[in-house]
């Protein structure tokens, strides 16, 4: 196993221990559920990067078609959806205790970022209708490069317009001078610390695509 | 100090069931240090706890399956290489 990996299983051991230990101010409402910053956000901004990986594949497929970037690629939107459903999971949770209810259609944070979900849970629909690896290919990459479009519009542009409970509405950012500068001191290890676990996962997740190939041809 | 969340000598309906077994602990004084920081800041340690129990499971479930990808490409290598000799 490469060192790096090593590093990221103590960097999230420790995140996860200083998320729990340290002081956090008093917030009304949210009280200890502030702590879930460390949690809930970076499964977002995770996701983010995962599709933003998948959309660079997704255009080095096209330009070369080689399919190992069509392998990368599907991992990386596999991972990502995978995070953004942890994101929308916690979120759910979190409004329960915070907001009074699990869902609600007058939030469209959340209800257009079930739709960005919705939009790469379609991408392996798609990918399985195809019996064609290099029809599945192009097709899936063109797809995919067309739906990571549409996520700064679904998830920030849009839900930045309109009045919403959620953080970063009516034209303001998410972190303003609101939120506590210790709460900072764990977030951004904590978005690093979870970065890297998903690209350990992608790697474990590409090199047995890779064997599988390999063995199958 | 005593708090809620050690066992104090009150009988509810509850643990009257179990009292000759909770008599042993009295107050938090008496408990272990170990027992005295996970009951301290209104239980917070032991989310913490079950917290790290989860990831460390997890962690040695991902290094596992990453060793076992790791021999699986050690063997295609060491076949492709019988191969071509």
């Amino acid at each position: 196993m490469k060192p790096w990996k090593y590093i990221v299983a103590v960097w999230m051991t420790v995140v996860i221990i200083a998320g729990f230990s340290i002081k956090i101010p008093e917030i009304a409402i949210l009280e200890q559920t502030a702590r879930n910053l460390f949690l809930h956000v970076p499964m977002w901004f995770t996701m983010m990067v995962a599709f933003t990986m998948a959309f660079y594949y997704s255009v080095r497929y096209l330009n070369d078609e080689e399919i190992k970037w069509d392998r990368k690629a599907e991992t990386a939107t596999a991972i990502g959806l995978v995070f953004g459903i942890c994101g929308l999971l916690t979120g759910s949770l979190w409004a329960r205790f915070t907001w009074g209810t699990w869902w609600t259609f007058a939030e469209p944070r959340m209800n257009l970022s079930a739709l960005a979900m919705l939009i790469f849970v379609a991408y392996f629909i798609l990918r399985s209708a195809f019996n064609d690896a290099e029809k599945r290919a192009k097709i899936s990459a063109v797809y995919n490069i067309f739906g990571i479009t549409t996520i700064p519009f679904l998830l920030y542009i849009i839900p930045r317009q309109l009045p919403s409970l959620h953080p970063g509405a009516d034209g303001n950012p998410a972190f303003s001078d609101m939120t506590a500068p210790e709460l900072r001191l764990i977030f951004y290890p904590a978005v690093i610390g979870f970065i890297g676990l998903a690209v350990w996962m992608m790697d474990i997740v590409n090199r047995y695509k890779k064997v599988k190939f390999i063995s199958e041809s | 100090m005593s708090n809620k969340f050690t066992q104090e000598p009150t009988r509810s309906a509850v643990d009257t069931l179990y009292a000759d077994r909770w008599d042993g602990v009295e107050g938090a004084e008496q408990a272990s240090a170990f027992i005295q920081f996970m009951a301290s800041n209104d239980l917070i340690y032991v989310v913490l706890g079950v917290s790290l129990i989860i990831w460390f499971v997890l962690l040695f479930f991902m290094i596992r399956v990453d060793r076992k990808v790791a021999r699986l490409e050690e063997t295609l290598k060491e076949n492709q290489s019988t191969e071509e000799a």
